[in-house]
């Protein structure tokens, strides 16, 4: 009896932190900061002198080629249809956005539920919360929790991963969602989708238009469901992240793109 | 007073080699929970939470999700590691208590990611998470249990 007693009490502050924490309000970011600026930099001069950073010039260069590959895919024969797209569904052009190289230095979430990376930029360079993650194949995942040395992304395969996508040959709009190892594509009742179609995405205020998602390669049409679902697999090659870049600055004018009603 | 200060330095190496190193390799591998079970096995179950609890807060405040989960689930597991201490001494038992202490710290956290809602903890994906934690758990222990205990020793002989 009396060998329990400090474990519950460490259980209730454990359990009264949580939920402090999930009521949300972001009364802990202070804490959270001061931690990041004091193991941050500390961990990458750990993560250098094991000889795994590469040299900034390498690291610049590297991003710029990610971002010109990431354009490249998406003109090509795409491009006429793309413009068009564009232009109809008043996206801005998705021309070239400012990049903050970043290295991947880890897995981000305990125990490895879910899937999220760590990355070695952060407010200080510019990294803002919801920002758009890229590399040169295409959609890495989004910002979610930014420190002022280092931010997780969540990739686009982890569960709580949604952001509007369109089909470049149909142009149809849905919603693309993580769900685990690969995405779901989801698109209303009247939206064709065919095994593969390539997918980009939509945009919103944060969010940058016109990156390649991923490919479908299966659909699931259940007779009278309102939803079609595809199985979409992701362009980036999510097991071997090295060099990523973070777009710094959202996309200018009105971007976001409404759902289309079903006919 | 020196017990606290080896405590932390501890929890800081392993931090810092945990996000420098392991966290890239497949799994990914736990070093911090490797150290709280240390601990627990030199000290007992008390120390085995405490330590839990101050290494969950640490891996929190660099996590994305809510604060004292880690903490939770590491000092249930810093606690259940730290039991059966009088029992004969088998060499196999520190390894055997790093792996019910991993299982028991990843449920702990799926549960408490149930009752908050959270969209990754599935039961799909608490089986390899239990695996992977489990399995680097107990490789891990057979180098780390024996250097937390010579370094307790060596500060309190």
């Amino acid at each position: 009896m009396r060998r329990g007693r400090p474990l519950l009490l460490l259980l209730l502050a454990a359990l009264t932190l949580t939920a402090l924490d999930a009521r949300g309000g972001g009364g802990f970011d202070g804490v959270r900061r001061v931690a990041d600026t004091a193991i941050g930099p500390a961990q990458a001069a750990v993560s250098s002198a094991l000889g795994r950073d590469p040299d900034p010039d390498v690291a610049a260069l590297e991003a710029e080629i990610a971002r010109l590959t990431a354009e490249l895919s998406r003109s090509g024969g795409l491009q006429r249809r793309v413009t068009e797209l564009d232009r109809l569904l008043r996206l801005t052009r998705a021309g070239s956005y400012p990049t903050v190289p970043a290295q991947v230095t880890g897995a981000g979430s305990a125990f490895g539920f879910g899937a999220t990376v760590a990355i070695d930029a952060g407010s200080r360079d510019g990294v803002r919360e919801g920002q758009t993650v890229l590399d040169g194949d295409g959609l890495v995942g989004r910002t979610v929790r930014v420190g002022p040395y280092t931010s997780t992304v969540l990739l686009l395969t982890d569960p709580g991963f949604s952001a509007g996508a369109r089909l470049t040959r149909e142009g149809t709009v849905g919603l693309a969602r993580g769900d685990g190892r690969l995405l779901t594509y989801e698109l209303v009742e009247g939206g064709r989708v065919s095994v593969g179609d390539g997918l980009l995405t939509t945009g919103s205020d944060t969010f940058v238009p016109g990156v390649p998602v991923g490919r479908v390669t299966s659909v699931r049409a259940e007779p009278g469901a309102l939803v079609t679902t595809a199985v979409v697999e992701p362009f980036v090659d999510l097991a071997s992240l090295d060099l990523v870049g973070v777009v710094t600055e959202p996309p200018r004018g009105t971007p976001r793109v409404p759902l289309p009603l079903p006919r | 007073m020196r017990r606290v200060a080896l405590g932390a330095a501890v929890l800081l190496t392993a931090l810092l080699l945990q996000g420098a190193l392991l966290s890239r390799l497949p799994g990914p591998p736990d070093l911090l929970l490797v150290v709280v079970v240390a601990f627990a096995r030199a000290e007992g179950s008390g120390s085995g939470a405490v330590t839990g609890f101050a290494a969950g807060l640490l891996v929190d405040l660099s996590a994305d999700h809510e604060l004292g989960r880690v903490a939770l689930a590491y000092a249930v597991a810093g606690h259940v590691a730290g039991l059966a201490q009088r029992r004969e001494r088998s060499p196999l038992l520190p390894l055997v208590a790093a792996g019910a202490a991993a299982a028991v710290a990843v449920t702990a956290y799926a549960l408490q990611g149930f009752l908050l809602g959270d969209p990754r903890t599935t039961v799909g994906a608490w089986l390899p998470a239990v695996a992977a934690t489990v399995g680097w758990c107990v490789v891990l222990a057979v180098a780390v249990v024996p250097l937390v205990a010579s370094l307790v020793r060596r500060l309190d002989p």
